[in-house]
């Protein structure tokens, strides 16, 4: 069992080895055709550069600290006013139909929109970036703690009132665990939003953190650094996603038997 | 002594705008330590019934009498076993069984003492860590009496739990359950569609009418237990329910 899983993991690397290089190739390709000039589509080579260049430096870890320290207080946040929301709409069921046409409309809105009327309102500081994430984050935490506690099976809820669950008791005991599933994937979600909306935030109204170190590139026609740049919030985006979100679901899938 | 009455409950649903009667008045009276089963034909009301005497649901007529106290909210005192079991998939087996006692509040060596009791009755000692998926759907069943046993109701309410049964696993339950009724000296009251699995279980079998449902006849299966499904003379009494029961079952469809 163990064995499998170790070649399994080992051929997963393998692939991914295989994609990178190949995509390397092409682009060490192109370079070398010369469409672009050099300037527009640096070599693999000269990224590299720039990425040892921001690491020796110690801006990219700088950068990463902060955007990742804004990003976590935003989240949370998020969830804990999201949630908040999600049940004063199942308690109280006019506004629970009310806000979720209206946490639908903003669910879609762009995050980036959100920028001019935080510098607006809050400033040019970190707490308008706090703002944008919030937006851009809470509606989805709303919307599915909304719906998974009203698509809870009414079975578990009959069973644990039952037996004597009420109120506090049975929030606590069943209805909590019972919506975790799909609660998950409503975090799961608002992370890939909150993610979204601080790298644009950063790039319009930081002096700071990652979207700052994009933006700096591209102030100075350094593209060596965009790509630098890129490539880390890619990789961050990817290892939050399946190192954390991504078993977390999996775990409480498995737990509660859900395939 | 009368442990449960039913008074001319009725229940109305509406079923695309129209009101559509469920249940037509019915009356039951249960003595304590008796075993009950109603049987009926197929959507007459008598899971309806189960979940108003449960307090589930609200009856809009009439009313459910729990030591001649009225019923006015679903509580532990009548604990239902459900047909899917509906136990917590977030649970193991052991947690599922003690959810009712942690939510009373009972410190944990004491809950423990009193889930293992129950899980060793249902066989279940060695299952104890395990979670609900991993169950076969007759296990599951047996954590779900358990679950119902250690909170000691006045009235343990079952709505067809062995229907999802295969064969075998539901003669070994039934034959459990009339041991379990024996040790235990519960009063019950158990739904089923399955004549003859009434009869192997109860000391009063009540026949449905179809909808709006009445209870159309009481039949008093005097008979020593533990009762099997083979047993032959069971099938006078199963004779003798069919024939209350096919006309309504006609009548049906």
């Amino acid at each position: 069992m163990k064995i499998k899983k170790l070649f399994l993991n080992l051929d997963d690397v393998a692939n991914a080895a295989l994609f990178l290089a190949v995509f390397i190739g092409i682009w060490q390709l192109v370079f070398v055709l010369g469409i672009w000039p050099k300037i527009s589509l640096p070599s693999p080579a000269t990224v590299a550069e720039s990425f040892a260049n921001i690491i020796s430096n110690y801006t990219l870890f700088k950068g990463i600290g902060i955007t990742l320290g804004r990003l976590v207080v935003g989240f949370f946040i998020s969830i804990a006013l999201g949630a908040a929301i999600g049940f004063a709409m199942i308690k109280f069921k006019g506004f629970g139909k009310t806000m979720s046409s209206f946490s639908a409309g903003l669910l879609s809105f762009p995050s980036i929109a959100w920028v001019p009327f935080s510098i607006l309102l809050i400033g040019f500081n970190d707490a308008g970036i706090l703002f944008v994430v919030i937006m851009s984050s809470v509606f989805s935490i709303t919307i599915s703690t909304y719906s998974s506690i009203r698509n809870i099976p009414p079975i578990y809820i009959d069973a644990a009132k039952n037996m004597g669950a009420k109120g506090l008791s049975l929030f606590l005991h069943a209805t909590i665990p019972a919506a975790t599933p799909s609660l998950i994937i409503g975090i799961r979600q608002g992370w890939s939003f909150a993610w979204h909306a601080i790298i644009g935030a950063e790039i319009l109204m930081s002096i700071v953190g990652l979207g700052h170190i994009l933006s700096v590139g591209r102030e100075f026609q350094d593209m060596g650094q965009v790509i630098a740049s890129m490539i880390t919030i890619f990789t961050i985006g990817l290892l939050v996603d399946r190192l954390l979100l991504f078993k977390l679901e999996e775990k409480v899938r498995s737990r509660w038997g859900i395939e | 002594m009368t442990k449960l009455e039913a008074k001319n409950i009725e229940k109305y649903f509406d079923h695309d705008g129209q009101k559509l009667q469920a249940l037509g008045g019915i009356n039951l009276k249960v003595n304590d330590g008796d075993f009950v089963c109603l049987v009926g034909p197929s959507g007459c009301g008598k899971s309806t019934f189960l979940r108003i005497v449960a307090g589930l649901d609200r009856p809009d007529n009439g009313e459910v009498l729990l030591d001649g106290k009225p019923v006015i909210e679903t509580g532990p005192d009548r604990i239902l076993v459900f047909q899917e079991g509906a136990l917590f998939p977030w649970l193991k087996v052991i947690d599922n069984v003690e959810f009712g006692l942690k939510i009373a509040g009972i410190p944990k060596s004491e809950r423990s003492e009193i889930s293992k009791r129950y899980l060793d009755m249902m066989q279940l000692t060695r299952f104890a860590e395990s979670y609900t998926y991993q169950l076969s759907t007759g296990m599951k069943q047996r954590v779900a009496i358990a679950r119902a046993l250690v909170l000691d109701p006045d009235v343990l309410l079952m709505d067809e739990p062995f229907a999802a049964l295969d064969a075998q696993t539901r003669d070994l339950l039934l034959v459990e359950m009339q041991l379990i009724w024996e040790r235990t000296k519960k009063t019950i009251l158990f739904v089923t569609h399955n004549v003859a699995e009434a009869t192997m279980l109860g000391n009063r079998v009540a026949v449905f009418t179809n909808r709006p449902s009445t209870i159309k006849k009481e039949i008093v299966i005097d008979y020593r237990r533990p009762r099997i499904s083979e047993d032959e003379n069971l099938s006078k009494y199963q004779q003798q329910i069919l024939a209350e029961l096919r006309p309504e079952v006609k009548a049906n469809v």
